[in-house]
């Protein structure tokens, strides 16, 4: 039969409550490689991905803070110094990334566009084990890529569970889509070692544990771990004294997400930091 | 059978005819362009009637519930993968109807040993003003209405939808002297339910040609709210949020009826 030039056929069923696989279906999202090929021999040097490094999210007393530094490299240039990692995803789910961003921006994407499909079509939000599950099988179709060297993603995903008890969550995820749910913090990139370093310290010995700060004491934590990572690792952009480029960073809550502004971001460094 | 013309002719006022009773008792859905947004509104206890499609369209439907459910798939389907591979501002609610929802409906309705959709729905799309706001009514056939200027009618800053035509227009005929772009929510509200009271008397008599009196409308009214729950949900303009479509409760809307 002549297909006509609609773009929905007669006899369409709505089965598809998967947006990854309606896009798939469409042609829109890379197919999930089934049998991942390593990469062969030495990895070529010849190009390299942009990646963009050092995220962390700690639960604090006013929610969860995300934050990401600014820098995006491919090798030892640095590509970008105002690079975004810190990604909302809903009104009030956050993902930071590290990685390579170009998949980072797409998976950030589909699951955007994953968690509004799905409340439009089945007239409920989707739960949070769903969005961390989402997330999930997104890293997970994507592994093929990490296998060739090209595409590792790391990301942390916020949230705020309304149920059963009101609270913050907070996940972190390996680049094959295992996820961990963190009690009270997580940070992942190549700067990640000195920040959970300097977090782990921080909620055994601080003045207070973690989830105890308040919103200032929390950014002057963050400010002082990203900077402490950029000092020994060159991926990391910490914060640019001279170009005034400051991290950033976002908080989720009940009330939903805000995003620090830069002014009382340079106000705290100046005071508590530099 | 349909190799003879006439029989296909035929065949079709049928289906049509089968199709309007079909429809006919439908509870009749109103939309209406105020200053801070679109108000969908209808009464009803059972079905939901009013859907969001897209960050800013949303959908009012009558019919066959299981017809509904496949083309409200099929627009959020659409919409959605547009949205994702270009982006929201791209989604045009005029390409939704008129290039993918209305051949697939006409085809339907003209191929006569299938199935037709049994379905009237109303879409609307938020603008940035209210002269910029876009309704349209897609019918089992295909057929499309506007709100927007023709020859025969000025610019609506409204629509909507019924199950007989009678019904409609009677609504449209007391939302032109009731309703204006720039009333307040309140003030929409209160429209809203009078056209839908107007709409909803008409279908229960046979031959209204003309409004009821405003008493027999506010009496009506009033005794429909004591048995009826009230569906509605808005489009904002307000543009600091993507997603401008939000379901309002009967609570919230009862203290602000006029009675």
């Amino acid at each position: 039969m002549e297909r006509s030039p609609v773009a929905f056929d007669q006899n369409f069923s709505g089965a598809a409550s998967d947006f990854p696989t309606l896009l798939r279906s469409e042609g829109l999202l890379a197919p999930a490689l089934v049998n991942p090929v390593p990469q062969a021999g030495t990895p070529q040097k010849t190009w390299q991905p942009t990646e963009a490094t050092t995220i962390l999210a700690f639960k604090f007393s006013g929610g969860v803070l995300v934050a990401g530094d600014r820098r995006a490299t491919a090798g030892n240039t640095v590509v970008y110094d105002r690079a975004d990692k810190v990604l909302e995803i809903d009104r009030h789910s956050i993902m930071a990334i590290a990685g390579v961003p170009a998949t980072a921006w797409e998976m950030a994407r589909v699951l955007e566009h994953s968690f509004q499909f799905f409340r439009r079509t089945q007239l409920q939000e989707m739960s949070v084990d769903g969005k961390v599950r989402a997330l999930s099988k997104l890293l997970r179709d994507n592994f093929g890529f990490v296998m060739q060297g090209v595409g590792v993603v790391v990301p942390i995903f916020a949230t705020y569970d309304p149920h059963p008890k009101p609270e913050a969550r907070l996940y972190f995820y390996d680049a094959m889509g295992a996820q961990f749910e963190a009690t009270d913090y997580a940070a992942t990139g190549s700067g990640s070692p000195a920040v959970r370093g300097i977090l782990y310290y921080e909620n055994t010995w601080g003045r207070k544990p973690l989830q105890e700060l308040s919103e200032d004491e929390a950014v002057s934590i963050t400010l002082r771990a990203l900077d402490t990572a950029a000092e020994s690792d060159t991926s990391t952009g910490g914060v640019d004294r001279s170009g005034k480029i400051y991290p950033l960073i976002k908080i989720v809550s009940r009330e939903g997400i805000t995003t620090l502004p830069e002014s009382k971001i340079a106000a705290l460094f100046k005071e508590t930091v530099a | 059978m349909i190799e003879e013309p006439y029989r296909w002719v035929e065949a079709i006022a049928n289906r049509r005819e089968y199709i309007e009773a079909q429809l006919a008792p439908g509870s009749p859905i109103a939309a209406l362009g105020y200053r801070d947004g679109i108000l969908f509104l209808t009464l009803g206890k059972t079905r939901q009637k009013i859907f969001e499609i897209y960050d800013r369209i949303a959908m009012g439907a009558i019919g066959h519930p299981g017809d509904i459910e496949r083309l409200r798939m099929a627009a959020i389907e659409l919409a959605s993968t547009e949205g994702f591979s270009r982006s929201a501002t791209d989604v045009s609610l005029r390409r939704l109807v008129h290039y993918s929802l209305s051949p697939v409906l006409k085809t339907a309705f003209e191929q006569i040993y299938g199935p037709p959709y049994l379905a009237r729905m109303l879409f609307a799309e938020v603008g940035e003003r209210p002269d910029n706001d876009l309704f349209l009514r897609v019918d089992y056939d295909g057929e499309i209405a506007t709100n927007g200027a023709t020859y025969a009618q000025a610019r609506q800053d409204f629509a909507v939808l019924s199950g007989t035509q009678q019904s409609r227009e009677l609504m449209e005929a007391s939302l032109k002297t009731q309703h204006a772009p720039d009333a307040s929510f309140e003030a929409a509200l209160n429209s809203a339910l009078d056209a839908w009271s107007i709409g909803h008397m008409t279908l229960q008599t046979k031959d209204a040609k003309e409004l009821p009196e405003r008493a027999a409308v506010t009496k009506y009214r009033k005794e429909q709210l004591v048995n009826s729950g009230i569906e509605a949900a808005l489009l904002e303009r307000d543009a600091s949020r993507a997603i401008r479509y939000r379901s309002l409760s009967d609570k919230e809307l009862r203290s602000l009826i006029n009675d």
